[in-house]
């Protein structure tokens, strides 16, 4: 049944992308090293923000995989690929964690046990807020990621040879099964690595915030990587305008969920006005960061808004390459906006550091070399995907 | 609808949506205008086919939703920070958060709106119910499940022949020649439509005048607003005395009110002591009071001179060595209690403000019997106030 | 069986004639509706008339006659409120949404859902309204300043439910209007009777089928669904603010907007399938609305389903990791407290019951989606109850702690709603056709030209 004559032929990317890629990693890594050396607080705060920023872009694209498997959706499988190659970097994130849990005591006040004693609310949390709760946590989340990356992928690439209608089913099953579980961990993801930073702010709406902001930056990757691969002619002929504009589109759409939990998060808690939920944002009205909050207002929401709400700039690749990164370098704003004030809360003086860039280089290096990686292994279409002609042929 | 011998259009009927495109492309690549493509339904590529640039709708929904969102949003400033600034919940008058919610609504609703009717009377020009095209066999069958393309005789290179072999050779399976309906004049004078106007006129006047003088008065019922039961200075049947007010048992006392002591006594032995300071508010106050309940017999200054022209007795002066050398509660008793011809005042004016008039008495006295000391300490004051 | 991936969903059991389409659809309007159709009608207006009399008697004596009381403001009135808008939602998702996300397989269903949309929120309506003790004052909720000159409280939530709930019925209106238009046009040119014709010409306008006029039709579509996909979105969320913008513990939560969004999509969804089941069997439409049609709805209550789950868990785990003692009595009163019942009711019919649709068999299966979906809809109803009376009995003063019991007026009204809409329901399948015919002839096959995808 499935058709194997896609006209697909593999090209290689030219040398300098792999090249690219590992120097940036390098140079970030090593910038990062130093930083730890000199001054192991700030870099773990630096550190973290560039993590959650590479958790984002992973997880979100395997996310966008299990979306496609789960809603049978057929114009978004020629570019799945490019999402499975985003979400290459899953498995390392089990290694790259080891540095974030060995600076647990100088990013949580809750992991001093000074302070435990002193504060009866912190003590009302210590049965959930303790270190080796919270390691266990943490891997047990990477791994489930790892274990669906793992299987998902598996059968996708099976499928490349054997053309295999049941893969796709399999794939199906994983991915219905893997939604909620993204659903779950990535709240709990966000109470235990932003939320708690803050021990005593709380918020149900946390959890789908930072989802919408995953989602946001997978999709302005996902978009970015195709556009460019497009102009470059590395795509195939057949996919269209139509598919960019529904990329587009979903971008859209993310950009105005976000907006929509956003403003609803900040205006049940401003409109309600009890101190144990405004401190949160007064922290973030103080200073330099009353600056940064109108800065995402505006950039996170008005202008991704605005610059996509017509047709043209859908189908655009000018524009979807100027809003995808913008997108992207607006949720690394975001993450920041989140993590960095969270130093007061632990009694330190927040001021800008150069390691902020460096881990965020290093964060970019690694995903350019992991995605070239993948680009030389396997094929950038889904060749025998029973989904790709239907996808393929795919008009508005 | 009798037709006319003028032709109006010549329509084709195909079976195929393929048929159709078809057409419609050779249509338009044969130079012809004026034509249209009737569907029961849309066909995807139509509007390539028929070579149509992309609809405008959108302009209207954006301007009149960015109107609406702009409107509502100027709107509830203006009512609720500057035509009357309530305080709420202690927001700004003006807070964006809060207002959000309704300026995006009322955005919505203007767009929805504006889309609507400009895509009714402009975009399609309807209602228009008395066009060639209707009750025609053709428009019968494209309304069901058949293809029709037509082209009118307005169109510049219209020929009929030369259309209908055209049409022939795309392979329509009918083909048809719609004639313009025959033109039907009506007098405005038509007793039919008079009469019409007539019972339109009527009804409209008679349900405004029922709804603004009659629906407007009705109260759905009125027991919430008549109840059974007496106010204040009514008169009652109920009663003996007719009066709906009862005096209270004798010997009653209002909570926390521990009634005057000295009450009826001309000359007490004893009288109360002043629980005020004259501070600056009391002295106000006792003032407003005196001007207002003293002041009539006893002359704005206490001087014992009336404002009342004799038609009163002229109340005695304030002045007299006797009333300064009373008690203060020698005074609130006199006030309280009345004396000689003045009447008791503790039913109009409250304890506390008796006691404020007495203070303010001692002022007048004292400002009548100021010494030299009194004296120096204004200038002070005044010197420094005038800074 | 299972699905072919390299094939797009089924939509019809056996591929029909247009002609066919148009008979089968236009039969109900054309035709004497047969005895049992009045049974149910007679049954329905029964119900309704059962509470026009409950609110007659409301209007007359007051809310009094409610089970409202001191403590608990809230009681019935506005869970019926909050119940009906949410079923009103799914409508406007189907016709809306999944427009915009062109799943082709909504067109049969479309007209149907929309109007669902339109009696449920006149249902949602009429409970505000008859909550204020004295209706015929209702014309203050609008912008319009009192004989003392003072505006209303645009900072209130319950005035911007008001500016929701009108806009989303003006355009709910104005989209099934609009989308009816080529319906009747069509009625008009096939209908034999005079006075018919002349109807059909007053609401058809003259629609001729243009193509001159379908470019710009279905771009205004196209716009319509794009302004009803956020403002469906921002109706519950409004609704939800009711609650949330309170500091009333078990109300101030900041998921409410996209939880009440996602159960009420639930909800509605529920109520859609529940209608459709007894709709394509009464109307012999099992080849329109097939099971394919009921599977992949079923799909979708799972997914709100699960969402409101998450909700649920997310509350009771943030309640307790706030540290806030009233957050946290609020859970454990609203588990173990005097509504217990309510609350596992709610639990029981909305998270787990659903489930059992991750079975393929179960969400083909008419009698078993049925009972889950009657269950969804008590499950629903429940949530609001809950969230509105388990919230308020035990406010921040514990003198006026108390419980709410509902009066017989109380359960007259809400019997009347579900009366107001199963009629005007009835009504509608015997006056317009009750599947978009020119939505569901695009989607036959062979109803498109072979060769135009759109873009060459």
């Amino acid at each position: 049944m499935a058709n194997n004559d896609s006209g697909y032929i593999k090209k290689e990317l030219p040398k300098s992308v792999g090249k690219l890629g590992a120097i940036l990693f390098l140079i970030g890594a090593v910038t990062g090293l130093i930083g730890f050396f000199i001054d192991p607080g700030r870099a773990a705060y630096s550190y973290l923000t560039s993590f959650l920023f590479l958790i984002s872009i992973s997880v979100g694209s395997l996310l966008l995989v299990a979306i496609e498997y789960a809603a049978n959706a057929v114009w978004s499988t020629p570019f799945r690929r490019i999402s499975e190659f985003l979400a290459a970097s899953l498995p390392l994130l089990l290694i790259l964690i080891i540095p974030l849990l060995l600076s647990v005591q100088s990013l949580f006040s809750w992991s001093h046990s000074a302070e435990v004693a002193k504060d009866p609310m912190l003590q009302a949390k210590s049965v959930y807020l303790n270190t080796p709760f919270f390691s266990v946590r943490v891997y047990v989340i990477l791994i489930l990621w790892g274990l669906f990356y793992y299987l998902i992928i598996k059968y996708s690439r099976k499928q490349d040879e054997t053309g295999d209608q049941l893969l796709t089913k399999k794939n199906v099953k994983l991915s219905v099964i893997f939604i909620p579980i993204f659903a779950i961990t990535v709240t709990l993801l966000s109470i235990d690595w932003i939320m708690s930073l803050e021990t005593r702010w709380f918020s149900t709406m946390f959890g789908v915030y930072l989802f919408a902001g995953i989602t946001c930056s997978a999709l302005a990757a996902l978009t970015y990587i195709a556009v460019k691969l497009k102009e470059k002619g590395y795509l195939h002929p057949k996919i269209t305008k139509d598919h960019f504009y529904s990329l587009g589109t979903l971008m859209f759409v993310f950009i105005s969920f976000w907006g929509y939990i956003a403003f609803s998060q900040y205006m049940l808690i401003w409109y309600g006005n009890l101190p144990e939920e405004t401190f949160w944002f007064m922290q973030r009205w103080a200073g330099g960061w009353k600056i940064v909050s109108i800065f995402i207002i505006f950039g996170h929401f008005i202008v991704p808004f605005a610059v996509l709400l017509s047709h043209e700039s859908k189908t655009s690749f000018k524009k979807l390459k100027f809003i995808s990164i913008w997108i992207l370098a607006m949720h690394f704003i975001d993450l920041y906006w989140l993590v960095m004030p969270g130093m007061n809360a632990n009694g330190l003086e927040y001021s800008f550091s150069w390691m902020d860039i460096s881990f965020l280089v290093a964060t970019i290096g690694l995903i350019i070399y992991m995605f070239n990686r993948m680009f030389e292994k396997h094929n950038l279409l889904p060749v025998k995907d029973p989904k790709l002609q239907r996808g393929l042929d795919f008009h508005l | 609808m009798a037709r006319s011998d003028k032709l109006y259009s010549v329509a084709a009927i195909f079976d195929k949506p393929d048929g159709i495109i078809h057409a419609a492309e050779k249509v338009k690549d044969a130079g012809y205008k004026q034509f249209d493509v009737n569907t029961s339904y849309p066909i995807h590529g139509m509007d390539n086919a028929m070579g149509l640039s992309s609809s405008k709708v959108g302009y209207v929904t954006l301007a009149a939703g960015l109107f609406g969102g702009t409107f509502i949003l100027l709107f509830m400033w203006w009512t609720l920070a500057e035509s009357y600034p309530l305080f709420i919940g202690g927001k700004p008058f003006f807070s964006l958060p809060a207002f959000f919610p309704i300026t995006f609504e009322t955005s919505i609703l203007f767009g929805a709106v504006a889309t609507f009717i400009a895509l009714i009377t402009v975009f399609f020009k309807l209602p228009y119910n008395n066009h060639p095209l209707h009750d025609t066999n053709y428009m019968k069958r494209v309304s069901v499940d058949k293809y029709g393309i037509y082209i009118l005789a307005e169109d510049e290179k219209f020929d009929k022949d030369e259309i209908i072999e055209l049409f022939k050779s795309l392979g329509a399976s009918s083909i048809e020649l719609i004639y313009l309906p025959k033109e039907e004049k009506y007098g405005m004078l038509q007793p039919k439509f008079m009469l019409f106007l007539l019972v339109v006129i009527v009804g409209i006047s008679g349900a405004t005048y029922f709804t603004l003088n009659k629906l407007m008065y009705m109260t759905p019922f009125n027991w919430m607003e008549y109840q059974d039961k007496s106010n204040p200075q009514e008169s009652s049947l109920f009663f003996a005395d007719k009066r709906s007010m009862r005096t209270p048992v004798e010997g009653t006392v209002a909570r926390g009110f521990i009634p005057y002591p000295y009450k009826g006594i001309a000359y007490p032995k004893e009288v109360l002591s002043n629980p005020t300071l004259p501070s600056k508010e009391i002295l106000k106050l006792g003032k407003e009071k005196y001007l207002t309940f003293c002041s009539p017999c006893h002359g704005d200054y206490g001087e014992g001179t009336s404002r009342l022209n004799g038609q009163f007795p002229t109340g005695p002066t304030q002045h007299s060595d006797k009333v300064r050398n009373y008690k203060d509660g020698m005074l609130y008793h006199i006030i309280t209690n009345g004396q000689n011809s003045m009447p008791a005042y503790d039913k109009q004016i409250s304890r506390k403000e008796r006691w404020a008039i007495v203070d303010y008495i001692r002022v007048l006295q004292r400002a009548k019997n100021a010494k030299k000391s009194d004296l120096v300490e204004i200038k002070k004051e005044s010197s420094t106030n005038g800074q | 069986m299972s699905v072919d991936y390299s094939k797009d969903m089924v939509l019809f059991d056996r591929n029909p004639e247009l002609v066919e389409l148009e008979e089968l659809i236009s039969k109900p309007i054309d035709t004497r509706p047969s005895k049992k159709y009045f049974i149910a009608l007679a049954i329905t207006s029964t119900m309704l008339l059962i509470g026009v009399i409950a609110a007659g008697i409301t209007f007359y004596y007051g809310i009094g006659t409610w089970g409202n009381n001191q403590t608990i403001a809230w009681g019935f009135g506005i869970t019926n409120f909050v119940f009906w808008v949410g079923i009103a939602h799914a409508g406007t998702l189907i016709s809306a949404i999944l427009f915009l996300l062109r799943q082709r397989w909504r067109n049969a269903i479309a007209r149907f859902a929309e109007a669902m949309t339109i009696f449920a929120v006149m249902c949602a309506g009429i409970f505000p309204i008859i909550h204020l003790g004295r209706p015929w004052l209702a014309g203050y909720l609008f912008p319009y300043p009192n004989s003392m000159n003072i505006w209303p409280n645009f900072f209130s939530p319950l005035d911007w439910d008001v500016f929701a709930v009108s806009t989303y019925m003006t355009v709910s209106i104005l989209f099934w209007y609009l989308g009816l238009i080529p319906d009747f046009a069509t009625l008009r040119d096939k209908t034999t009777s005079k006075i018919k014709k002349i109807v059909y010409s007053f609401f058809s306008l003259g629609w001729r089928h243009s193509n001159r006029h379908w470019r710009d039709y279905e771009k205004a579509y196209m716009i319509f669904a794009g302004l009803a996909t956020p403002l469906v979105l921002s109706v519950h969320t409004v609704v939800s603010f009711d609650f949330a913008a309170a500091i009333v513990p078990g109300w101030h939560s900041t998921i409410f907007p996209p939880y009440f969004v996602a159960g009420a999509i639930f909800s509605g969804f529920a109520m859609v399938v529940t209608v459709l089941i007894v709709v394509r069997k009464i109307f012999d439409m099992e080849n329109i609305i097939t099971v394919n049609h009921l599977d992949k709805m079923n799909k979708i209550i799972l997914l709100t389903g699960s969402m409101v789950g998450y909700a649920y868990l997310m509350e009771v785990f943030i309640s307790w990791y706030s540290g806030v003692p009233t957050e946290q009595y609020v859970a454990i009163n609203r588990a173990f407290g005097d509504y217990a019942w309510a609350y596992w009711i709610m639990v029981s019919c909305n998270t787990l019951f659903p489930q059992f649709f991750w079975s393929r068999k179960i969400r083909r299966s008419i009698p078993a989606m049925f009972v889950i979906v009657i269950l969804v809809n008590v499950g629903m109803w429940f949530e609001r109850y809950v969230i509105i009376v388990s919230s308020l009995q035990r406010d921040f003063l514990p003198s006026s702690w108390t419980y709410f019991t509902p009066s017989i007026i109380d359960l007259g009204i809400l019997l009347g709603s579900f009366g107001l809409f199963f009629t005007m329901i009835l009504m509608f399948t015997r006056t317009l056709p009750v599947v978009s015919m020119s939505e569901i002839k695009a989607v036959v096959e062979g109803a498109q030209p072979s060769h135009h995808g759109g873009a060459n």
